[in-house]
């Protein structure tokens, strides 16, 4: 990260900086909503083995679970931005010149957090109707709707956020004359991105496979 | 190309359904959404976006209510629903078994038993993705768990580029027809489909197009004979079966504590990621780092996943305020043509969608439309589960756009072209079109077993 | 009684969504709402009157979130079964509890009784009750058989809502809560021994083919209400409120009816009586109808004292308490805290 657009004037400096603040918290985040996912396999594992070896249940696993997925893909809907993992159909948009490329890419983002504060502003409206209705749900637990969807709401509004800075970066890229550096940073992943991921990932696997010594 | 041909013949197909009843056709504002539509596809424009957008507008556009007071709730339900716990569970037991190395074990297994017939390794990347994704609920999943171990058997290798990454691919596309699979679950959340009765009906199908695969191959070695590998002695092949034995095991716990009666669809993802995390930590490889490696990938998946599931219920929504499938159905069961012929014509726009458009926002956009349509028409619901599920598959290895084939690529060391996918995956595409075309004739392919077994 | 109107004089034009009952199969559906809602409300208002319905199914809704799509003006009238509301409007649950009403007869009573009440508490949401109907009775199903409500213990029952899980834990057994489209293959795979639901609902839900036991007893009623948008119906000229007035009677009247004669018809259909299955299909392979005994009733009705009615009072507050004993306890004699 060290000397990264080191010759790049202040206004774009200061945004990505922003930005990279960000992606952190964003990706800390991430890391919770995966360790979520775990706590959510085992918690399901306990329901099924309690309920078929003990004869005891949870009686709000599926209440419980559902909000786990859903504060799971809020929180990490910014990572998966910072990341550039969210889908795009870029067949065309790759063989356009460079600049109208540029251009693009910002308009896919701002179109993208138009879609996104939509959603969260719906998920507080949503907040709010809940905490009016004073709304538990029928589990066992009568769980405070108002707590799930609370936490839901925080994952969409840092989603937003995300949006925001990266945007904010882009734009002062594109203001200050460097098209080639919005491409980089709001580019599809290029096959080197993917690549590099789907390689962690093998190396990991080639690591364990060698631990175990020769079979 | 062919993304404007269909949405040209939806504008034509709404303009009939307006004019049928009998309303003012809003021919201004259908052409201006299609525009937008399309400028936004063009445009790069996120999936998630245009779809969620595109509600907003089509609900300003046509709506008398005042829909957005209900969108929170419209977000909230789809986000928040169990039976969506399972594809975060198969990601992540997916991407634990990559870590442990398992897959590794089941490839050389395989290998050893299958290396010596005509098309030789090739045959280990089927067999060994038929396997997975027998425990697998996710095609990306298995094209990249099985795509990481079996590439570098290659390397220095005289086999046809081509041909192996279009067999790993077309391997990967299995991962969702061979129970279990995320598709068969979404379908069942959409259509209040049993998913048991889904995965049962699906696994003829599975090994009709596992077979069909593996008759490419045999075509592709009897062409073009490769040097045979020297014989290896039985008892090291009886040994080597051993190595089955994790997948074989997290196969009975996924697929057979459903079928025991011990836990339904969703939570037997659960188990299946608990049992992979379990023979990790037997294998010794079961650590923080790979944990953590593992968590952060599934939450990113499932959150871009989970981004598109939400725009296409927003859209859903709002198309269904200003009913626009219940139009579209009561018109396409009232159309001059046999019942087969629209199905036919269903399936075409599914096949050109998927050419462009990624398999899981296919299904979750099209099907609400699609499914009452089907039912008027005398379909099982089942059947068209499974058909629908092999159009998904079909899109994820249809160039020039698809999540198997993009994964694949990424793995590549040797730095080719993605037009080496594109080709390689062709001769596997027509198989599976033979297999949706069986299917087509013969139902009883899927509906027969469910049938037997109830 | 009060009757629909035959009809109504000209004015503005009137739309009307309707959001009804869960599926678009139920008779409920079939034989009240779209005749009432859609086609009389067209012909009988002179086509003055345009209405719309449709099914949760077909909105996309769990049945949850119905006094939310009323609110929003979503939808002009919606219904919904009173537990499954019970989440955002506590009182809803004390008009159904498990064990309060052992006949129809009760169950109507105490619903007119309480449809004010429970209206108090709605206003503040901007919508009004203006029907409580019944599905038919909810009855115990099993894949084993059983002779009495305590055969139950040590069992895996799917349950819905408060107070019903309240009731299977005092029985012994052990709730289980699986979404509704799941229960068909859990009952298959024996994922639970048992489920709860109507008689006619278990039929069309084909349970018959996963299950051997039927049960006559209600447990309770699945007592569902119909809404409507208090701000909406404000602006309707007075002449359209009292055609639709006359309209919601009728249409109570027509659903009471229904709830008595679909529960014994959906026994009947269940077991396999073919002269007494009218509404519902004929199952291809009979269950077997366990008759209530005194000794249920009054088990039930100890629980119901005991456990499900102080479990009701704490969920909804003291108040709820209050409001029972002063509305429900001299029509079931039953009252909180003894
Ligand atoms: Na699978
Ligand atoms: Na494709």
């Amino acid at each position: 990260m060290s000397g990264e657009g080191a010759d790049l004037p202040a206004l774009p400096r200061l945004a990505g900086a922003l930005r990279r603040g960000v992606s952190a918290l964003a990706a800390g985040m991430a890391y919770l909503a995966g360790w979520n996912y775990i706590a959510c396999a085992l918690f399901i594992t306990a329901d099924v083995l309690g309920r078929n070896l003990l004869g005891v249940s949870s009686a709000a696993t599926v209440e419980v679970t559902g909000y786990m997925l859903a504060g799971g893909i809020a929180w990490a809907l910014a990572h998966a931005l910072t990341r550039g993992a969210h889908i795009r159909v870029d067949v065309w948009v790759n063989r356009l010149p460079l600049r109208l490329r540029a251009v693009l890419h910002l308009l896919a983002l701002l179109l993208l957090g138009a879609f996104a504060f939509f959603c969260a502003w719906a998920a507080w409206s949503l907040v709010d109707e809940s905490l009016l209705f004073d709304a538990h749900d029928n589990s066992a637990l009568r769980v405070p709707l108002a707590v799930p969807q609370g936490v839901w709401f925080f994952g969409l509004a840092a989603f937003c956020l995300a949006v925001l800075v990266l945007a904010a970066e882009g734009a002062s890229l594109l203001l200050v004359g460097r098209p080639a550096e919005v491409d980089r940073l709001l580019g599809p992943r290029t096959v080197d991105d993917e690549a590099a991921e789907a390689l962690e990932a093998a190396a990991m696997a080639r690591e364990a496979a060698e631990g175990r010594g020769p079979a | 190309m062919i993304a404007v041909v269909v949405l040209l013949l939806l504008l034509g197909v709404s303009l009939a359904v307006a004019a049928a009843g009998g309303q003012e056709v809003p021919v201004g504002a259908i052409l201006a959404l299609t525009a937008v539509f399309v400028v936004f596809f063009g445009a790069g424009v996120h999936v998630a976006a245009v779809l969620g957008l595109l509600g907003v507008l089509v609900g300003l556009v046509f709506s008398d209510r005042p829909w957005w007071d209900f969108a929170g709730q419209t977000l909230w339900g789809p986000s928040s629903n169990f039976v969506l716990v399972a594809v975060p569970l198969f990601l992540l037991m997916g991407d634990i078994l990559l870590r442990a190395g398992l897959s590794d074990r089941l490839y050389r297994a395989l290998n050893l038993w299958l290396n010596r017939l005509p098309g030789g390794l090739l045959h280990t990347n089927i067999a060994s993705c038929a396997m997975f994704s027998a425990i697998s609920g996710s095609s990306v999943a298995t094209a990249a768990t099985m795509g990481s171990v079996a590439l570098p058997y290659f390397t220095g290798t005289g086999y046809s580029r081509r041909m192996v990454l279009g067999s790993l691919a077309a391997g990967g596309a299995l991962g969702n027809l061979i129970p279990p699979g995320i598709t068969f679950i979404v379908y069942g959340l959409i259509t209040e489909t049993s998913v048991g009765a889904l995965y049962v009906a699906a696994l003829l199908p599975g090994l009709l197009v596992t077979g069909l695969f593996v008759l490419v191959i045999l075509a592709h070695g009897l062409a073009r004979p490769t040097e045979r590998p020297a014989p290896v002695p039985f008892a090291l092949k009886l040994r080597a079966l051993a190595d089955l034995l994790p997948t074989l095991a997290l196969m009975l716990l996924v697929l057979g504590s459903i079928y025991a009666g011990w836990a339904t669809p969703t939570e037997a993802a659960a188990l299946g990621a608990v049992g992979a995390a379990v023979f990790a930590a037997f294998e010794g490889k079961l650590s923080f780092r790979l944990l953590n490696a593992s968590a952060e990938a599934t939450a990113r998946n499932t959150a871009l996943l989970g981004l598109i599931v939400l725009a296409a219920y927003l859209l859903n929504y709002v198309l269904t305020t200003v009913n626009v499938p219940q139009t579209l159905a009561a018109f396409m069961a009232d159309l001059p043509l046999p019942p087969w012929a629209v199905m036919a014509c269903i399936l075409a726009l599914y096949l050109a969608l998927g050419t462009f458009m990624e398999g899981f926002s296919m299904i979750i956009t099209t099907v609400p439309v699609v499914f009452p349509i089907v039912t008027a028409l005398g379909y099982d619901p089942i059947w068209f589960g499974v058909v629908v599920t092999m159009l998904v598959e079909i899109a994820q290895i249809s160039p020039p756009d698809g999540t198997v084939m993009y994964v694949l690529q990424g793995m590549r060391r040797d730095g080719g072209p993605i037009t080496d996918m594109f080709a390689g995956v062709l001769p596997f595409l027509a198989a599976y079109l033979v297999a949706v075309t069986l299917l087509m004739v013969f139902p009883e392919l899927a509906l027969w077993l469910p049938r037997a077994w109830g | 009684s009060a009757q629909m109107p035959t009809s109504l004089p000209p004015g503005p034009k009137v739309s009307i969504v309707s959001v009804t009952q869960p599926l678009p199969t139920q008779p409920q559906f079939t034989r009240v709402d779209m005749p009432y809602l859609r086609d009389m409300l067209r012909e009988r208002s002179g086509g003055r009157i345009e209405g719309t319905v449709a099914s949760h199914a077909e909105r996309n809704l769990s049945g949850t979130e119905l006094v939310r799509l009323v609110r929003s003006g979503q939808a002009d009238i919606g219904a919904s079964t009173l537990t499954t509301l019970s989440g955002d409007v506590p009182i809803m649950d004390g008009v159904d509890l498990a064990g309060l009403a052992p006949g129809i007869g009760t169950a109507r009573r105490i619903a007119d009784a309480m449809m004010p009440v429970v209206n108090r508490d709605l206003e503040r949401f901007g919508t009004r009750l203006v029907i409580i109907y019944p599905f038919p009775a909810q009855v115990v199903f099993c894949r084993q058989p059983f002779a009495s409500l305590a055969d139950l213990r040590g069992r895996k029952v799917r349950t819905f809502g408060n107070s019903l899980v309240d009731l299977v834990n005092s029985l012994g057994a052990q709730p289980v809560s699986i979404g509704f489209p799941e229960v068909y293959s859990a009952l298959e795979r024996g994922v639970v021994d048992c489920a709860v639901t109507g008689t006619g609902s278990g039929v069309a839900a084909r349970w018959p083919e996963v299950t051997t036991h039927i049960s006559n007893l209600p447990v309770s009623w699945a007592l569902a209400g119909y809404m409507v948008n208090i701000n909406w119906w404000n602006r309707q000229d007075p002449q359209v409120r009292a055609f639709l007035e006359g309209t919601f009677k009728e249409m109570s009247d027509k659903l009471w009816e229904l709830g008595d004669a679909a529960t014994r018809d959906g026994i009947d259909c269940a077991i396999g009586k073919a002269e007494g299955c009218r509404i519902h299909t004929l199952a291809a392979r009979p269950m077997t109808e366990v008759n209530g005994t005194d000794a249920d009733r009054a088990q039930l009705r100890e629980i119901l004292e005991k456990t499900v009615l102080p479990g009701f009072v704490k969920r909804c507050g003291a108040r709820c308490g209050e409001v029972f004993n002063q509305t429900v306890a001299p029509l079931a004699r039953v009252r909180f805290g003894g």
